[in-house]
């Protein structure tokens, strides 16, 4: 079936939720990929996901077509993940043995090893991306995540192209800087 | 570096976002074979990108993600099913606040505070101060009464002729 965009939204507007359906159906895995580039967290990342489609549902009536669709839905995307990681700061963090961040592959071919420096790499960048401010890290993930141009990037966050590229300059400085070894391949 | 590193350097990270004008790209793309250092740099945000971008491509395709739609549709049904008072109760509901640790000590400070302050906040204080008698002397004819008052300061002389006369001067 062929996903008419804008009128899926008119009829979600009118409160209609197959055309929430139809919208989630093709957004899913953007919005997904966002708030797991954000949180790094595959629960957390599902929270989100489903916070998101809720909330849109509730304020996509605001929506009046001023910018592209996506640009607004990542947007909200973004704010509600950069929310939930500013909440998730307040409290203590999850038993991750429990929750299974750290569950080891049943790959047989994959060697612990790897495995495990795999993990570490990764607990590595989320934590260099933890350190970035919340509008560093949303141009980072935008850009590198998601792929989005400067100027759709600018869209989705408010701001000018300018300061996009500003954001993501600083941005990429300070991870690289965190991430010292590993980026210049030294591990 | 080169010379002209210096002015490819500022298109480096534009030229990795595909952001660079046809002109620009040319530049960059003519420096590059003979400039490791540029390479180098270039070779470093695309090991960074990777880091960034690999673990989320892989959790967004091993997700399966339809049973989440499932959870969105059964939330927005129990919203339109509450009553129309229950956003407003929610609002108004103190428990979120009282769940604060930080808040408990401070509402026990305050509380203590109010505690100690009490006798003096509700402390009776008349607006004619008692005045303080500094001497008294009685005679045969005259019995005089000096005190004084501090606030505002006066001195009062009472004299006593008998009980139906007095007299006083200040």
């Amino acid at each position: 079936m062929n996903y008419d965009e804008a009128k899926a939204i008119s009829r979600c507007q009118q409160g209609d939720q197959d055309a929430l359906k139809e919208i989630f159906d093709q957004y899913q895995k953007k919005v997904y990929g966002i708030a797991y580039g954000v949180v790094r967290h595959r629960e957390e990342a599902l929270d989100i996901v489903q916070e998101v489609f809720i909330k849109l549902f509730r304020s996509i009536k605001n929506f009046k077509g001023k910018s592209h669709f996506y640009t607004y839905l990542y947007r909200m995307t973004m704010n509600t993940a950069i929310d939930h990681t500013r909440k998730m700061k307040r409290q203590p963090p999850p038993n991750r043995e429990e929750d299974g961040e750290f569950q080891i592959s049943a790959n047989p071919e994959e060697r612990p090893d790897r495995v495990l420096a795999h993990k570490e790499l990764e607990e590595k960048v989320k934590w260099a991306m933890n350190q970035l401010s919340p509008d560093q890290k949303a141009a980072l993930v935008f850009r590198e995540v998601e792929g989005l141009s400067y100027q759709e990037i600018a869209e989705a966050m408010g701001c000018s192209i300018g300061t996009v590229m500003s954001r993501l300059h600083y941005g990429r400085k300070r991870v690289q800087e965190l991430l010292r070894d590993y980026v210049l391949g030294e591990r | 570096m080169k010379k002209e590193c210096s002015s490819v350097s500022k298109l480096l990270e534009k030229y990795f976002d595909q952001e660079v004008t046809h002109a620009e790209r040319s530049l960059v793309e003519g420096h590059l074979p003979d400039c490791p250092s540029c390479r180098d740099v270039l070779r470093s945000m695309e090991r960074l990108r990777n880091f960034i971008r690999t673990p989320v491509e892989e959790a967004v395709e091993k997700e399966d993600l339809p049973w989440v739609w499932q959870k969105i549709e059964r939330n927005i049904q129990l919203e339109e099913k509450r009553p129309w008072w229950e956003p407003v109760r929610e609002w108004l509901d103190i428990t979120p606040v009282l769940k604060k640790k930080v808040l408990i000590p401070v509402a026990v400070a305050a509380v203590v505070l109010i505690l100690i302050m009490a006798p003096f906040l509700f402390e009776k204080t008349s607006s004619y101060p008692d005045p303080s008698v500094v001497e008294y002397v009685e005679s045969e004819t005259y019995n005089v009464m000096v005190y004084e008052l501090e606030t505002p300061q006066v001195t009062v002389i009472w004299l006593f002729e008998g009980p139906e006369q007095e007299l006083s001067t200040s």
